[in-house]
């Protein structure tokens, strides 16, 4: 589904990404371990279409289809999908309209028709209840006065709601007390099918542990110096990320 | 228009036997006092960015019983449900297209003056006053009796049309007396109107214990040009609650002077400006503390487009007595083009040491980090601007009480964004 071939990205003339590589099949979860600065976020923005970095060399092959030339809201409309570390506020614009225009963009492009209010309503009351989300916050803005952990649901909300091919978790763990996170970890879990494919990023094995990923990488200044199965996650909660650094 | 323009209109104005030569010494002394100090210029502080060329740079008429309408005119794209509407075409008072809710008393300016034996309230704070006492037409004045609640809105519907370089003088009393209240709406609009300047002064008495809601809606064509002057007096517990769209006009300049002189006394005022063009519109409001206990809140939004511009300027004044002033002002701006061009002035003058006032202002373009998020949920880049640009006015506009005008106002809303690409 995704094959990233020795990417090399940079910010404002620094190196962050420097020569990724990473395929990842339908049905799998790939999680994305490793330190502040890394370049763990930076892979997930890339994927998802920030401009921010200059992508200096490599490819990323989506589908088959070249990714990095394609707009944010193509890519989300192909099926890419990513929860925010830090999700935005948007004053004055609705939950509910905005997740109704999000889908229905998303209906568009697939050549359905649109829902109408009564019958989005109806689904997305079936969606809250996966995350755990009060009805009360459909008809707030997106995110506003939300807690870090309701922001998070939100994202999984949007996730199960947009209903992507490759969902990508860019440390959908940070801020989340035990109950949170095991909300977040179930409602992604629910939505595991031997089609859609996920890329975890996160510090700690925490999430790991609810989440069960196929593959665990680990990303040192931008090169990933280790692969292994969720036995890797584990060891590196033991022995911390300094036995690898060279 | 060059002053002497304004002296062969002023004459005209005075020959007329149709209007009473009682208000002739007002007229003429206002009229002399303007003559004298002029027209604003960009010397003058409070006038600084305000490019009054719409003005001067044409030669305005009286509206004639010809600008009058010929046929009936169509009211239905001003339409705003469950509500009684005054029509003032041209400055020309429609009596038959025209209704007003029970309970409410209506006066024309020559029957409000001889009710207040002999003398209203004038005010000669600016040029623009002066020339509405010197030339004012329509004058209307709106009563609400003691202990009345008007539950229908009122609507004055000011229609400009034609070509004929018209200048209307709307003149505007509102008196809401002790414990009642009404909910009053302006409204200001075109009909293929090319050229027109309407100077309007409302003068407004909430008294004490009442309340008066006031929404003005200025949506004029685009070369016409709006000046409102609006002056407001509360008494002790009154409560005035003012929200301005204004969309219309090459230039629309909004004046807000609200004296707060009985103590409880509660003023918010509200405003939202869209402008693309070369449009201006300015809000400059001055609320004055006069008494203790007074809570006052100013909230202006301005979305700017192309090379259109705009001022907020906000003064607060507390005078010594008042103390426990409670008072805020907000100023957020959304440049929506790299030629927009915003001025924000937000002033506080505080005489009194127990007093609490905020002010915030802030200037920007597009959230990018909002436009990356709306975007990376499948909406395409220009309806993802839309519904910031949606998001950052439409709390305010969610505020007003009456439904069908709100329903109005955001149906404007999204027309003007329609345009927006």
């Amino acid at each position: 589904m995704l094959n990233i071939n020795n990417l090399k990205a940079s910010i404002d003339g620094k190196s962050i990404l420097k020569g990724i590589n990473l395929n990842i099949k339908p049905g799998e979860m790939h999680a994305i371990m490793g330190l502040n600065g890394s370049g763990k976020s930076t892979l997930a923005n890339i994927i998802s279409g920030r401009d921010s970095y200059t992508i200096t060399e490599g490819n990323v092959i989506y589908k088959g289809e070249s990714l990095l030339d394609k707009s944010p809201e193509l890519r989300a409309l192909k099926g890419i999908f990513m929860s925010f570390q830090y999700p935005v506020v948007i004053p004055g614009v609705n939950l509910t309209y905005f997740l109704k225009a999000a889908l229905n963009a998303h209906r568009k492009h697939r050549g359905e028709d649109e829902l109408d209010a009564m019958h989005f309503l109806k689904l997305i009351r079936e969606k809250i209840k996966q995350v755990d989300i009060d009805e009360k916050y459909l008809k707030r803005a997106v995110n506003e006065g939300f807690s870090g952990g309701e922001k998070k649901r939100n994202e999984i909300l949007q996730m199960i709601t947009l209903e992507p091919s490759l969902s990508i978790l860019d440390e959908t763990d940070s801020g989340l007390d035990i109950d949170a996170l095991k909300i977040v970890a179930n409602g992604v879990n629910q939505y595991r099918t031997s089609e859609n494919a996920f890329l975890v990023i996160t510090h700690y094995q925490r999430l790991l542990n609810y989440l069960k990923p196929d593959y665990v990488h680990v990303l040192i200044d931008g090169k990933i110096v280790k692969s292994g199965d969720m036995s890797l996650a584990l060891e590196l909660e033991e022995k911390g990320y300094g036995w690898l650094e060279k | 228009m060059t002053l002497s323009h304004f002296q062969i209109e002023f004459e005209k104005m005075i020959n007329r036997d149709y209007f009473s030569d009682k208000i002739h010494p007002m007229r003429k002394e206002a009229f002399s006092k303007f003559i004298q100090n002029g027209l604003p210029t960009k010397k003058w502080e409070d006038w600084r960015f305000t490019n009054l060329a719409s003005i001067t740079t044409k030669e305005f008429h009286l509206s004639e019983v010809k600008d009058s309408p010929k046929g009936t005119i169509d009211l239905s794209p001003y339409q705003i449900e469950d509500v009684d509407t005054i029509v003032i075409y041209n400055g020309h008072y429609l009596e038959s297209l025209s209704s007003t809710p029970p309970g409410l008393k209506l006066l024309s300016g020559l029957e409000y003056l001889s009710s207040k034996k002999g003398t209203f309230e004038n005010s000669d704070n600016s040029p623009f006053d002066l020339l509405n006492t010197a030339f004012m037409d329509s004058g209307i004045a709106i009563i609400v009796e003691p202990n009345t609640n008007i539950k229908k809105p009122l609507r004055l519907l000011f229609i400009s049309s034609g070509k004929n370089h018209l200048m209307v003088s709307p003149r505007v009393h509102i008196d809401v007396e002790e414990s009642s209240s009404l909910f009053f709406i302006e409204q200001h609009v075109s009909q293929n109107s090319e050229s027109y300047f309407q100077n309007e002064s409302v003068f407004i008495s909430v008294e004490n214990n009442s309340q008066l809601d006031h929404i003005r809606i200025q949506s004029n064509s685009e070369s016409t040009t709006n000046m409102a002057n609006l002056h407001v007096k509360q008494q002790a517990d009154s409560q005035y609650s003012f929200f301005q769209f204004a969309d219309g006009c090459t230039l629309g300049r909004l004046n807000i002077y609200a004296k707060l002189k009985g103590e409880g006394a509660d003023c918010a005022l509200n405003g939202i400006a869209l402008s693309t063009g070369n449009q201006h519109l300015g809000h400059h409001i001055i609320i004055d503390h006069k008494v203790p206990n007074c809570t006052s809140s100013q909230n202006f939004k301005s979305i700017l487009q192309d090379q259109s511009s705009g001022v907020y300027s906000g003064r607060t004044i507390v005078r010594k007595d008042a103390q426990k002033t409670n008072s805020t002002q907000s100023n957020k701006n959304l440049l929506l083009s790299k030629d927009a061009l915003m001025h924000s002035i937000p002033q506080l003058e505080i005489d009194a040491d127990d007093v609490k006032c905020a002010h915030g202002s802030s200037t920007g373009a597009l959230d990018d980090e909002a436009l990356f998020y709306l975007r990376s949920r499948g909406l395409d880049i220009l309806s993802a601007k839309k519904l910031l640009v949606h998001g950052f006015v439409s709390e305010m506009i969610e505020t007003i009480k009456h439904e069908p005008t709100k329903n109005s106002i955001h149906s404007q809303l999204q027309n003007w964004l329609i345009h927006y690409s």
